[in-house]
């Protein structure tokens, strides 16, 4: 085992950080969606309601499955990979984002357009701030979620750390299957905890200290 | 959930003293129950105007022999049978263990264990379903069984977890209410504590479903069968057809899933919840 | 009304600044699709620059909604609304917003930004310079009796439902409009609080003389506050609008008569305010000086009690001269039972003060806080029995 580490250090940090990098990324591009998606929504109660019916619908899909659909049109490599990672990515965040807008004090949207905000600004300085802690929930719910999702993207050719996961898997029996599998799911495992705690930080620092809890 | 949204918003629309009061949110009781109840209808029949769609593309579709074989009605059958079978001897485990191991970490004498195990479960919860399976494979061997042993670690976490905080959430005044009468701890469990945890348990065990479907067809990587073979052996053999029809017949089956736990939830919560 | 009593502070009545303008509706009208009657039916209303106008009536009767159309929160159907001589109906309600003034029940107040931050919103989004809106905050924080130092940097839920409500008003005078409308904003603080806010707007209006709307379920609020009142009925259909004291005499129909309400002879206590009576000067004592002194002058003067005053002016405890002349030098101890009443308060609200501390009598704070005299139990009985002989004879 510590041959293994020792050996392949250099490709496992490479996988690790590919892997890493995938994952932020498609959440960030996730919220973006996610947060767009909510803005659009929220003041509708169909389109509201038609929101939170698909983030539940598309949580049921099987990653294995949109994985194999994606296929069809991308063929393998980095694209399906990204789109998956990132469909579910966006799913948590934007129920999240829905519910939390919807969660912001009637009054105090009120008074923001009382005293002048337009819309927009309303959106922006009162109402995402106050929803923020109920999206950053959303966001390590996904981070978490799809840290597991890369690691299958890798059959697709992904990049990442499932890559040793299914070299263990295919070399079965022969040297290093075991070391291999054991260390692609054990990164994921740490690098899942280390983001969580990482989400955790950011959101002391960035929820207002007057919401707070 | 539509039906609230609108009534809520005809209330904004007559902003006046009294919509904007509490008022608002009491209205909001019994036609979110009307709302859930509309979902529950729509839901089924998506899953059936899919179904019919497949059927209807396998009829007309002009196929390659392997992909007609492989998308016979028996194969077919064999493979979704296979699919839920797996899934549903693993969820039978898992109400079998994890319910009731819920019930007694919040038991007084073991309620200690419980941060201890909630942080195992959040650790578990980050790993990788098919690290997993393969992990299994390799320490248990392929097949059937290796694939629900799979299964059950990892679906168990919800329904854990859910159990867990579904009995501390019930107000302690109402346990202590219970006792004051005269019931036995094993009655209050039964009769309060069970009852009122009903709405978060089942909660619990309808993600856990869903994640089984799901999950389930990373089977065909450890010889476990399943919806996943159609999938796998379409990515191997570049058979789209067969990718596409495995991963569209593993999604209805999990919306199929999904909406037969929503029912459960709907009729099982105990009135006046 | 004859010159008052040694105050340091000048009466707030008659020669007041004004630098609100003034209100008129036209026929306003609004219609919500699906109702078959209008919730406010072709109102035409004119409220005069720098009066307090307080609009009354029954739950659903339009008020609010009449309120909300004059900032455009709601859009009227038809008709038009003026500020002054401008025509408002067309115009961007953003930048309409940005010189109405709008204060709500708990003020509205944005939980994830400090007090400052609050109330410099208006004056940032009008791309005021920095130390312009720092000064304009400290100001105005100043003005409604928090101490700035103290208040500025912290959170909405940091504060008293009073203190928020504070905050509101501030807020709402930040970039200094003429107008200011309030929609029921004590209505979520206990009686004692609410009669001191009460008691702190009339006294911040006396300074600003802005032109006031008021919304109020509570007509002892309206009689209290308002110069004038209007008294709707369903449709915002406006029954009676006159002063509180022509309200009271002569109630234009029954329904008004039924709103005030009975014990009319006891609702002139409600009209009479503080600012109407001789008050009495009292001998006054500031924190850390020698003891002796204060009594001395207490002695002189005949008073029986002495107002302890704190560094910046403010009363702090009323001890009697018996238990001053047993000190060296005068504490500077608050007493958190002191009862103490507005220029502006009414009479009533002055009993209800002094039933409360069990002192037959109230001091009296004139601007910021500063003394203004004493008010007794005997002096308002004396009001009490000259209505009487006045109504007799």
């Amino acid at each position: 085992m510590w041959d293994f580490l020792v050996d392949r250090r250099g490709q496992i940090a490479y996988q690790a950080f590919q892997h890493v990098s995938l994952v932020v990324q498609c959440v960030l591009l996730g919220t973006l969606i996610a947060l767009v998606l909510a803005a659009l929504v929220y003041r509708n109660p169909v389109a509201t309601s038609l929101a939170n019916g698909l983030s539940a619908v598309g949580l049921t899909i099987p990653a294995f499955a949109l994985l194999g659909i994606l296929l069809a049109p991308f063929g393998f490599g980095i694209a399906p990979a990204v789109i998956a990672v990132t469909f579910y990515a966006t799913l948590p965040v934007l129920r999240n984002a829905v519910v939390g807008l919807a969660g912001v004090d009637r009054s105090v949207i009120e008074s923001a357009r009382g005293i002048g905000m337009s819309r927009p600004a309303t959106l922006l300085r009162i109402e995402l701030p106050l929803a923020w802690p109920v999206i950053l929930a959303g966001i390590r719910i996904s981070t978490q979620m799809v840290m597991g999702i890369a690691a299958i993207a890798a059959y697709v050719l992904g990049p990442g750390l499932g890559g040793f996961i299914f070299t263990g898997l295919a070399r079965l029996g022969g040297a290093n299957a075991l070391e291999s599998a054991l260390v692609g799911t054990i990164a994921i495992v740490v690098l899942a905890l280390v983001l969580d705690l990482l989400l955790l930080v950011v959101g002391r620092l960035t929820t207002p200290r007057g919401i707070r809890v | 959930m539509s039906a609230t949204q609108i009534r809520r918003d005809a209330a904004e629309e007559v902003p006046d003293e009294a919509a904007l009061g509490p008022g608002a949110s009491r209205a909001g009781r019994p036609s979110r129950r009307s709302g859930e109840w509309r979902a529950l209808v729509i839901q089924p029949v998506l899953v059936v105007l899919g179904v019919l769609a497949f059927v209807l593309w396998r009829a007309t579709a002009t196929l390659s022999e392997t992909e007609a074989r492989q998308l016979g009605a028996a194969a077919l059958w064999d493979s979704t049978l296979r699919h839920l079978s797996l899934t549903a001897v693993a969820a039978a485990i898992v109400l079998l263990i994890a319910i009731p191991l819920g019930v007694a970490l919040t038991r007084p004498a073991l309620r200690r264990f419980t941060p201890v195990v909630i942080g195992l479960a959040n650790v578990g919860q980050a790993a990788p379903a098919i690290g997993l399976f393969v992990l299994l494979a390799m320490w248990l061997g392929f097949g059937f069984w290796t694939t629900v042993v799979a299964l059950v670690v990892y679906s168990a976490l919800p329904v854990l977890r859910n159990t867990m905080v579904g009995i501390q959430g019930v107000d302690p005044r109402l346990v202590e209410a219970g006792r004051g009468m005269g019931m036995s701890g094993l009655a209050v469990l039964l009769r309060v504590e069970l009852p009122l945890a009903a709405p978060v348990i089942l909660a619990g065990v309808r993600t856990a479903l869903v994640l089984l479907v799901g999950t389930a067809t990373l089977a065909t990587f450890i010889a476990g069968g399943g919806l996943g073979v159609l999938i796998n052996t379409g990515i191997t053999l570049s058979l789209d057809s067969l990718l596409i029809s495995g991963a569209v017949l593993v999604a209805l089956l999990a919306l199929a899933v999904d909406w037969l736990g929503r029912v459960v939830e709907y009729v099982a919560r105990p009135k006046g919840l | 009304m004859s010159d008052p009593v040694p105050t340091p502070v000048a009466p707030a009545a008659p020669e007041r600044r004004v630098s609100g303008v003034p209100i008129r509706l036209e026929h306003v009208t609004k219609r919500y699709p699906g109702q078959d009657r209008p919730a406010v039916d072709d109102v035409s209303l004119e409220i005069a620059a720098g009066e307090t106008v307080m609009f009354v009536g029954p739950s659903g009767c339009g008020k609010t909604t009449l309120l909300k159309m004059i900032n455009r929160l709601i859009e009227p159907t038809s008709g038009r609304i003026f500020l002054g001589d401008e025509d408002v109906t067309n115009q961007d309600p953003d930048r309409l917003r940005r010189r109405i003034g709008y204060v709500i029940q708990a003020g509205g107040l944005f939980p994830h930004m400090t007090v400052a931050t609050n109330v410099g919103m208006v004056p940032r989004m009008l791309g005021w310079e920095k130390p312009r809106i720092a000064e304009r905050i400290d100001e105005l924080l100043d003005l409604v009796g928090l101490d700035p130092d103290v208040y500025r940097d912290r959170y909405p839920r940091e504060l008293s439902g009073g203190q928020q409500q504070r905050v509101g008003v501030a807020r709402a005078l930040a970039a200094d409009p003429p107008v200011l409308l309030m929609d029921e904003p004590f209505g979520a603080v206990d009686p004692i609080t609410r009669h001191r806010l009460q008691d702190e707007l009339i006294a911040i209006q006396g300074e600003i003389g802005k032109t006031i709307v008021f919304v109020t379920h509570d007509f002892d609020e309206a009689l209290k506050l308002g110069d004038r009142i209007v008294v709707f009925d369903v449709g915002a259909r406006i029954v009676q609008y006159d002063t509180p004291e022509a309200i009271l005499a002569d109630p234009a129909e029954e329904y008004v008569a039924k709103f005030v309400g009975a014990g009319a002879t006891l609702k002139q206590l409600t009209l009479t305010r503080v600012n109407s009576l001789e008050l009495r000067p009292a001998t006054t004592a500031t924190v850390g000086e020698a003891a002796a002194a204060a009594v001395a002058r207490a002695r002189a003067a005949g008073d029986e009690l002495i107002v302890v005053l704190d560094r910046r002016g403010r009363p702090i405890s009323w001890p009697t001269v018996a238990e001053v002349s047993r000190m060296t030098t005068i504490p500077a101890t608050v007493d958190e039972k002191l009862p103490v009443v507005g220029l502006g308060s009414t009479l009533s609200d002055a009993l209800d003060t002094m039933l409360a501390a069990s002192q037959g009598g109230a001091v009296v704070l004139g601007r910021r806080d500063r003394l203004a005299g004493v008010v007794t139990v005997e002096m308002i009985m004396d009001v009490v029995q000259r209505t009487r002989q006045e109504a007799a004879g």
